[in-house]
């Protein structure tokens, strides 16, 4: 392979980027790492080290079972709910079946995620409500009041609300993506598997998905570091409740950091937060073996 | 192979980046504020440079109180040309975070709002608020016009004042006349006749007898902090208060969540479903006969019942018999502090003495319907349900802390988590109990850290 020379004056072009990643990504996460083994306070300018006292405390937490359990039920019913449905919702979409009214339900679709967060928590904090919310009355009026719920109040179910409303927000942003990657598909192996007498769902299986094998990496990339990264939506609506049963880890570091004066603390949530999506990203990448055709 | 190694890092770098970028965008969320007040004054003295700027943070961007405290800063820098003050301002939950991202930093205000107790005295141990007794032993004429009982609890243990109050409270049982009068009931005054009270309306079937909003957990922490200065002495509650020695073994602490236990079943349902003022709601559009309500709520009360006759009135938590204090009014006086590192003490400490002074007050008290400290702000009150908070207040043998503020960071998170389980009935008084214990044990050493 021959070598193509680059002109050694072109490296200083990157030096301001990588200045600013380094000054604004690198430096944070390091320091990060560093008050993980301290405990102090965001307004206190005393820290005192602590060695891994605040991982040990973190992992005996009573509450560390249930946030774990909860970012995992987030994690996977992302993926079958927002990766899964979305690629279907996408290739529906792109096939001949919706004919003109594509835009019209491409846009249905999509502009739940353009709406902020904050006010989707707001939003679902209505529709739950209990004895005035939307959903209840909605139970009522078909005539099934049983089962009528206390949604965000209720122990069990907390957690799948605030799953349901994430769901109904994003499965629409990850269907527009796939639909971009879909597009991009040549219609000539398309073409061609019509001719070799291939039906929709095997045109599908065997001529989009697997072209659009690295969007579809990438959605289940972005779903699962958003799964661990679960905040807002907690935080607008249960603040973990009742009781710590809709607690998450991304939650847990910012009550910790602004609420308990527990800098060490956030920031060994935030390490361990960091170590769980970069393992499953890497494995991710590794199962698909991405870049190599 | 190398190749492949490369992109596997680069993607990893990516992901990686991805986080902590996300982990800045939520951050921010919470930081919702609003800021106001450049003004003509400033661009009036723009030109000499004397001009000082003083910044102030408070947690009332609601009206009527904003607009008021807006107007009289407004005023008091047309009568001070060398004064700028700039006002910020967020809402209960963000204030509490934000005030902690600030404090101690260049970014400091100098005056801010701060609960009294332990979330100031975590400022005062790492010496970030101005102490303001030498102010106080110079001007006794400001020092007497304060009315004592609502000064303690801004005083230390040691006998420093560090904070003024901004407005009093008091929790009090609001409870509509009309439902009363139709089922014939009588204010009670024991917890026995309260039960049968409830009891009454339960019965009925019409009402919801207690109306109750626990999805923010504070008001659980509410009544389970009047309940325990009644089942719990003074003395063993003052040293549970203090993280370094605090374990809640008093078989007390059980009974109080025990007797918080029983009003549930006459809650409206889903009570952890709600907010407080949803569930205050009820009340005012007259589905529920009582709500446990703060004292500065009357004026969500009349906001929320304008043109409507809505008959109501209020009554003091019925006496649980105990070892505690009955005759103790749950509710702390909310005022300002002023930063240690201010550049400008003396004229933050004069701006205080007239913005919580007789003068202001009187106005405040009329317009938003919230006292301050000085003496004599409810003279001239024509407002029968305001008169009422005021006596009730003024006649208190002695305020109760407001029981999340009081309590050391982790005790409290636990405490309200098993308060909203309690109220659930996901787990008995005993066992949320000996999860507060352990809390308060590993507390202890944090405490000493």
């Amino acid at each position: 392979m021959k070598k193509k020379k680059v002109k050694k004056s072109l490296y200083l072009y990157i030096v301001p980027g990588l200045f600013m990643v380094m000054a604004f990504v690198y430096v944070p996460i390091i320091t990060n790492i560093v008050y993980s083994f301290f405990r102090l306070s965001s307004y206190s300018s005393s820290m005192k080290f602590v060695a891994f006292n605040n991982y040990r405390r973190l992992f005996t937490n009573d509450t560390f079972p249930v946030m774990m359990r909860n970012n995992i039920y987030y994690c996977i019913i992302s993926l079958i709910v927002q990766v899964g449905f979305g690629t279907v919702i996408a290739l529906v979409l792109e096939s001949k079946l919706v004919g003109k009214l594509n835009s019209f339900y491409r846009n249905v679709y999509f502009i739940p995620s353009l709406i902020s967060l904050t006010a989707v928590g707001l939003m679902f904090n209505f529709i739950y409500n209990p004895t005035a919310g939307m959903l209840n009355g909605f139970l009522k009026t078909i005539g099934q009041p049983d089962l009528q719920q206390i949604w965000l109040g209720d122990k069990k179910l907390a957690i799948f609300c605030i799953i349901a409303m994430s769901q109904w927000q994003y499965t629409g942003y990850i269907a527009m993506l796939m639909i971009v990657a879909f597009q991009n598909v040549s219609m000539d192996y398309v073409e061609a598997a019509i001719i070799d007498g291939a039906g929709p769902i095997r045109r599908a299986i065997s001529v989009y998905i697997p072209l659009a094998k690295e969007q579809l990496l990438v959605c289940s990339v972005i779903t699962v570091i958003g799964a661990f990264k679960l905040f807002t939506e907690v935080y607008t609506t249960t603040s973990g409740g009742p009781g710590d049963a809709s607690q998450v880890l991304g939650l847990f570091l910012y009550q910790n950091a602004f609420l308990h004066d527990d800098m060490g603390m956030a920031a060994a949530t935030g390490v361990l937060i960091f170590v769980i999506t970069v393992t499953l990203s890497i494995i991710q990448l590794r199962i698909t073996r991405s870049g190599q055709d | 192979m190398k190749k492949r190694f490369t992109r596997l890092l680069a993607m990893g770098i990516a992901s990686l980046m991805a986080v902590s970028l996300a982990a800045c965008g939520s951050s921010s969320s919470g930081s919702a504020g609003q800021t106001a007040g450049a003004d003509s004054t400033v661009a009036a003295n723009a030109g000499n440079g004397n001009v000082k700027t003083i910044k102030f943070f408070h947690r009332f961007p609601d009206d009527p109180a904003n607009s008021f405290i807006e107007e009289k800063i407004a005023e008091y820098e047309a009568a001070h040309s060398d004064i700028d003050i700039v006002v910020t301002s967020a809402q209960n939950q963000p204030f509490k975070e934000k005030i902690k991202t600030v404090v101690g930093t260049p970014e400091e205000p100098d005056i801010y709002y701060s609960w009294a107790g332990e979330f100031s005295e975590r400022f005062i141990r790492e010496n970030l608020i101005l102490d303001l007794t030498p102010y106080l032993e110079a001007d006794s004429e400001w020092a007497d016009s304060l009315i004592e009982s609502q000064m303690v609890n801004y005083t230390t243990d040691d006998g420093m004042v560090y904070g003024i109050p901004f407005r009093l409270d008091g929790k009090v049982f609001a409870y509509n006349r009309d439902i009363f009068d139709e089922l014939g009931l009588e204010v009670p005054t024991t917890w026995d006749e309260f039960l049968a009270v409830l009891d009454a309306i339960k019965a009925d079937g019409t009402y919801t007898p207690l109306a109750e909003g626990n999805q923010d957990q504070w008001p659980g922490a509410h009544y389970i902090g009047t309940l325990n200065q009644m089942l719990v002495a003074d003395d063993v509650r003052a040293a549970d208060f203090n993280p370094k020695t605090g374990a809640f073994t008093d078989p007390g602490y059980v009974e109080a969540l025990d007797k918080y236990q029983q009003l549930v079943p006459y809650m409206n349902i889903g009570v952890n479903g709600m907010t407080h003022d949803m569930a205050r709601q009820l009340f005012t559009t007259g589905q529920a006969a009582m709500c446990y309500i703060e004292l500065v709520e009357i004026t969500n009360l009349y906001q929320e019942t304008e043109g409507t006759e809505f008959n109501w009135g209020m009554f003091v938590f019925p006496t649980v018999e105990g070892a505690g204090n009955p005759n103790i009014l749950t509710g702390e006086p909310e005022g300002f502090v002023v930063s240690a590192n201010t550049a400008y003490p003396d004229e933050c400490v004069e701006f205080l003495k007239w913005f919580l002074g007789p003068e202001v007050g009187a106005q405040q008290a009329e317009v938003v319907g919230w006292f301050n400290a000085s003496k004599g702000v409810a003279d001239n009150l024509e407002d029968e349900g305001l008169r009422e908070a005021y006596d009730l207040i003024m006649n208190a043998e002695a305020m109760g802390p407001w029981f999340d503020a009081s309590l050391y960071s982790t005790v409290c998170e636990e405490y309200l988590q098993q308060i909203s389980n309690v109220t659930n009935g996901d787990i008995s008084s005993a066992d949320a109990m000996a999860k507060i214990q352990a809390t308060a044990l590993e507390a202890q050493t944090l405490a000493a850290e």
